[in-house]
C-alpha cells in the first residue's frame, strides 16, 4: 500500500566523513508520507551522523537529499524547518523560560510583526487539542515532566507543517505509560500523514509502531524491509554480522585467585542487583548499549557515586567504597570513557600526568616535587607501553588519541593496581593504536591483574574477554563464558530479547 | 491559588517586593534626612535615576540574551565628551541631530562589542572588560586631557535639565526623565510584543535549542549590543546636560551602577528572565540610594561597597527565594494529559506482531 504513494524525502549515496573515520558510506533511504520508519544499527552505526546531515548540523562529503523528487540543499536547521524537515531529540530542546505556547511558536516567521498574545495561545490551543492533549499554553514550559516537554516539541513541529519528522531515541528516558502516549501521538502524526524516522536501541518498541525497517552498520546501508518482513533475529544479525577475522584474540586466561565479589549492587535510578565476580589474571567484559549503565556501575566501584545498596569484597574484605582515594589505596584504577574530559590534564605535560594520582610519593626535600624520579618513571612507561613522543615534557594535548590513552593507561598502571577497569578504552582511536591496546591489556592480564573491560565495541569485547557482563537498561541480562559469546547472542541480550535467544539456539 | 500563579509569576512577585523595598527605603532616608520629601529631593534622585534607566535598559537587552555589556561607563563618557564638542564648535546645530549623533557615536562603540562577542565567539565579560578600558583610553586621547565647559556651550544644553513637560501643581516632569520612562515603555513593549524581544529571551533560556530552533542566535545578540551602545549614546547625552563639564573620568563607573540596576532589577544574570520595568525599579532603587547616602555625607568608597553588596545580595536572594517560588508554581497538577477517546489509533498493528515473534 505505502508503494503506491510517491515519497517524501529521499537520501542517496550520502557519505560523510570525519578524519580516519567513514562515518557514513553511500548510505540511502526512502521516507514514505504516513509511515513510520525505524532506523536501526549499532553504537557506531551513522545513525546521527544521518540525523545531523537531514538537519543540515552537518553537510555530507557527497550523496543528495530529494524533496518531492526535487534536489534540495540543507545548510541549516531554519533551511531544513523551511523544508518541513524537524527532529526531536532524547533531550527535549525547550526554552524553560518561555511560556508553552511560546515554545509552539518560536520557531515561527510571519506571524505578523507584532506578537498577538490572544491568537498565539488560541492557536496553541488548537494544536495540542488536534493532538488531544491537556497542557496549560500560559504555563512556563520549566518543570514540564519529560514527556511534556517531547508533546510541546511535537505540538511545535506539527505547528511548523513538519512533513518528516526525526525522533532520535525519544522514549529513552520515558516510563512505559509515557511511552504509550507519545506512540498515541506518533500514530495520530502518521495519520496526518507526516513521515516519521523512528531511532530507538529498544527493538520491542521499534516493531510496535514501526512500518518499515531500515538498518545502518559500521555507517553502511545493510538492509530495509517492511516491518512484517523482519524478525528480532534477522534485525540483529543485519546488525552485527561483520567478519571478526581481523581482530586482536586474547590469549586463554590463568584464572587465578577470586579478586572481587560483587553482590546484589544497586544504585536508585542507574542500575539494580548486579553480581559478578573478577579474578585475577581475567577479562570481564561489560556488553550493553549505551546508556545502560555500565558507566554507572563502575563510578560506583571506584568509589565516585557510591551505591545505594549492595556487597563489594574485594580480597575476601567487604568493603564499602565511598571515594576514589580509597579505591586507589584497594589498588582499583579506573580509566575512563572519556580521556580528554576526565583522564588526562591536557596542558601538563606526559610525565606530569602520569604521576599525578600518586603525586605524594614522588616529592622530595621540603615538599617540593622530585623532577628526577617523576622522568624516570615517565620514560619507563614510555617504552613499556611504546607511546610515541620525543620526549615525557611535551604536552597530552599534543599527542595523538591512541598515545593519549596509553598515558591515561600508565597514569592508572603507576598506582599499581589489582584490579583495573577500563572503560571504552579504545573509542576514537585508530586501527593501530587499539591493536596496541588490546595487546598491553592481554599482558596486563598474563601479569595476574584483574581486568573490567567495557565497550561498545561488541567485537572487541568478544575477542578480549574471557567472561562477557550484558547489562541492559540497569539491568544485568546475563553472564556469558565459552561458546556462548556470540554477537548474535550478546545484542539479542543487549537489545532485551533474553528468551527469545534461547529459543533460537 | 491557581489563579494566582496563572496571571501573577514568580518574577512578577519580586518586581513587586522591589517597590516595598524602595518604599521602605524611602521612608528610613526620609527620617535621616531633613526635608527629605520634597520636590528638590525627588528631582535631585530622579536626574540620576533617569540616566541610570536608559543604561539599565540597554543592559538588559543584552543581559537577557546571557551577555553583559560592561563597556557603557566608558561610552557614556566618550558620547558626552564628543557631543559637548560637537555642540561647542557649532553653538546653533539642532538638538534633536546632536542626540542623534551621540546615539549613532554609541551604536558604533556597540557594534564594535557586538561583533566580537556575537561573531568572534568570545566571552562577552572579556570582549566589554577590554573595551571599557579602550573606549576610555580613546577619550583621554581625543580630548587631549582638555574638559568640554559648559560655557561654551549654547544655553540650551545647560537648562535642559530643567525643563519640564508637564507642571501639575507642584509636581514637575522633567523633559529628560520623561525621555527615560518613554524610554522603558518603548522597550518594554518591544520585549512583550515584537518576535525580536522574545528572541532575546529565548537564546538567553537555553541557547542550544534555540540554536537547534533555527533562531539567528548571532545577529539577535549583535543587534542587542547596538542598541545597549546607541542607549549609552542617549544616556551620554543627558550625561552632558546634566552635568555641563565633561572630564576624561566622565562616567567612570557608572557600569557598576547599571549592572546592579539590572540585577537587583530582577534580571537574571543567566539571561532568560527579566522586564524593562523591573531593571526601571532597579535603578529606582540603586539611584535613590546613591543620592541619599550623598546627601548623608557617606564616602564614596563605602557606597560602592553598598553596591556590591546590593549585586551580591539580588543574586543570593534570587537563588534562594525565587527559584523556591518557581518550584512551588511549578509542581502543580498542571501536567500533560493525554485523551485516549480522541486519540483512538485507527490503523490496525495486528499484522506487525505475528511478523516479529520468533519462530523456533
Amino acid at each position: 500500500m505505502t508503494d503506491e504513494r510517491k515519497p517524501i524525502l529521499t537520501i542517496n549515496g550520502m557519505s560523510k566523513r570525519f578524519g580516519a573515520t567513514q562515518a557514513l558510506d553511500k548510505v540511502s533511504l526512502t521516507l514514505y508520507p504516513g509511515e513510520v520508519h525505524a532506523l536501526l544499527g549499532e553504537n557506531g552505526a551513522g545513525k546521527s551522523t544521518l540525523i545531523k546531515i537531514m538537519t543540515g548540523i552537518y553537510q555530507p562529503d557527497e550523496g543528495q537529499m530529494l524533496l518531492d523528487g526535487k534536489p534540495i540543499e540543507i545548510h541549516n536547521t531554519a533551511q531544513a524547518q523551511s523544508h518541513g524537515i524537524a527532529a526531536i531529540y532524547q533531550e527535549p530542546m525547550i526554552f524553560p523560560d518561555l511560556n508553552v505556547a511560546e515554545n509552539i511558536f518560536i520557531s515561527h516567521q510571519g506571524r505578523g510583526a507584532i506578537v498577538n498574545w490572544g491568537k498565539m495561545y488560541r492557536d496553541a490551543e488548537d494544536i495540542l487539542a488536534k493532538l488531544g492533549v491537556h497542557i496549560d499554553v500560559r504555563r512556563q514550559a520549566r518543570g514540564l515532566t519529560l514527556a511534556a516537554q517531547q508533546t510541546v516539541e511535537i505540538a511545535k513541529a506539527l505547528s511548523l507543517k513538519t512533513r518528516v519528522l526525526i525522533m532520535d531515541e525519544p522514549t529513552a528516558s520515558l516510563s512505559a505509560h509515557e511511552v504509550a502516549q507519545l506512540f498515541r501521538l506518533v500514530r495520530n502524526l502518521r495519520d496526518q500523514g507526516v513521515a516519521i524516522l523512528f531511532i530507538s536501541h529498544r527493538l520491542e518498541e521499534v516493531f510496535e509502531i514501526s512500518d518499515r525497517i531500515t538498518i545502518f552498520r559500521d555507517g553502511q546501508f545493510v538492509s530495509s524491509n517492511l516491518a512484517s518482513d523482519v524478525t528480532t533475529q534477522s534485525a540483529i544479525h543485519d546488525m552485527v554480522g561483520r567478519d571478526m577475522e581481523s581482530f586482536f584474540v586474547k590469549d586463554k586466561a590463568k584464572r587465578g585467585e577470586l579478586l572481587l565479589s560483587v553482590r546484589g549492587l544497586t544504585k536508585y535510578g542507574k542500575f539494580s542487583d548486579i553480581s559478578f565476580d573478577v579474578y585475577h589474571g581475567e577479562v570481564l567484559g561489560f556488553a550493553g548499549l549505551v546508556g545502560a549503565g555500565r558507566t554507572d556501575v563502575a563510578l560506583a566501584l571506584f568509589g565516585i557515586e557510591p551505591a545505594d545498596e549492595g556487597q563489594i569484597i574485594f580480597d575476601g574484605e567487604p568493603i564499602t567504597m565511598t571515594s576514589p582515594a580509597q579505591a586507589t589505596d584497594l589498588g582499583i584504577a579506573y580509566v575512563p570513557e572519556d580521556r580528554r574530559e576526565h583522564g588526562l590534564v591536557l596542558p601538563m605535560s606526559i610525565a606530569s600526568n602520569i604521576t599525578l594520582p600518586i603525586l605524594k610519593k614522588y616529592l622530595g626535600r621540603f615538599g617540593l616535587v622530585n623532577y628526577t624520579a617523576e622522568h624516570e618513571t615517565a620514560e619507563a612507561y614510555r617504552k613499556r607501553l611504546s607511546i610515541r613522543t620525543n620526549s615525557v615534557d611535551v604536552q597530552a594535548n599534543d599527542l595523538s588519541g591512541g598515545n593519549q590513552q596509553k598515558v591515561v593507561l600508565s597514569k592508572w598502571l603507576n598506582t599499581n593496581p589489582r584490579l583495573l577497569i577500563l572503560d571504552e578504552p579504545t573509542r576514537g582511536i585508530d586501527v593501530g593504536a587499539k591493536a596496541e591496546v588490546h595487546s598491553i591489556v592481554n599482558q596486563l592480564a598474563q601479569d595476574g591483574l584483574g581486568i573490567i573491560l567495557i565497550s561498545s565495541d561488541l567485537p572487541e569485547v568478544l575477542a578480549m574477554s574471557d567472561r562477557v557482563l550484558v547489562m541492559r537498561e540497569g539491568q544485568q541480562m546475563g553472564i556469558f563464558e565459552g561458546d556462548e559469546i556470540d554477537q548474535e547472542v550478546i545484542m539479542t541480550a543487549a537489545m532485551g530479547q533474553a528468551e527469545q535467544t534461547r529459543m533460537s539456539s | 491559588m491557581n489563579t494566582i500563579k496563572r496571571y501573577l509569576r514568580p518574577e512578577q512577585i519580586r518586581e513587586l517586593s522591589l517597590i516595598v523595598i524602595i518604599v521602605i527605603a524611602l521612608l528610613i532616608f526620609g527620617t535621616q534626612i531633613n526635608n527629605y520629601f520634597s520636590i528638590r529631593t525627588f528631582n535631585r534622585i530622579s536626574a540620576s535615576v533617569m540616566i541610570i534607566t536608559v543604561l539599565a535598559v540597554g543592559q538588559t537587552l543584552v543581559v537577557l540574551t546571557r551577555n553583559i555589556d560592561l563597556s557603557v561607563g566608558s561610552i557614556v563618557g566618550l558620547t558626552a565628551y564628543v557631543a559637548g564638542d560637537i555642540i561647542s564648535k557649532n553653538n546653533d546645530l539642532d538638538p534633536l541631530l546632536l542626540v542623534l549623533i551621540a546615539m549613532g557615536i554609541g551604536a558604533g562603540f556597540g557594534i564594535v562589542n557586538g561583533l566580537l562577542v556575537a561573531y568572534g565567539n568570545i566571552p562577552a565579560v572579556i570582549v566589554t572588560l577590554g573595551t571599557l578600558a579602550i573606549y576610555r583610553g580613546l577619550l583621554v586621547e581625543i580630548s587631549n586631557a582638555q574638559s568640554i565647559l559648559v560655557s561654551n556651550m549654547p544655553d540650551w544644553v545647560g537648562d535642559l535639565p530643567r525643563v519640564n513637560l508637564l507642571t501639575i501643581g507642584d509636581f514637575e516632569l522633567r523633559v529628560l526623565v520623561a525621555i527615560a520612562i518613554a524610554t522603558v515603555i518603548l522597550f518594554q513593549l518591544m520585549l512583550t510584543y515584537l518576535p525580536y524581544g522574545r528572541r532575546l529571551y529565548a537564546i538567553g533560556s537555553n541557547p542550544e535549542a534555540a540554536h537547534v530552533a533555527g533562531l539567528p542566535a548571532r545577529r539577535i545578540v549583535f543587534i542587542a549590543y547596538i542598541l545597549s551602545g546607541a542607549l549609552a549614546g542617549l544616556a551620554g547625552f543627558m550625561f552632558l546636560a546634566r552635568f555641563g563639564t565633561i572630564t576624561v573620568g566622565a562616567g567612570v563607573g557608572l557600569e557598576l551602577q547599571v549592572v546592579a540596576a539590572v540585577v537587583v532589577g530582577g534580571v537574571n544574570i543567566f539571561g532568560g528572565t527579566g522586564t524593562m520595568i523591573g531593571a526601571m525599579l532597579g535603578s529606582v532603587l540603586i539611584g535613590t540610594l546613591e543620592q541619599s547616602l550623598i546627601r548623608m555625607n557617606i564616602n564614596e568608597f563605602w557606597k560602592d561597597a553598598l553596591l556590591g553588596l546590593f549585586i551580591l545580595l539580588a543574586i543570593v536572594s534570587d537563588a534562594l527565594i525565587l527559584n523556591r517560588l518557581r518550584d512551588l508554581w511549578t509542581s502543580d497538577e498542571m501536567e500533560l494529559r493525554v485523551d485516549s477517546e480522541k486519540t483512538q489509533a485507527p490503523v490496525s498493528i495486528e499484522h506487525k506482531e505475528t511478523g516479529h515473534v520468533a519462530k523456533p
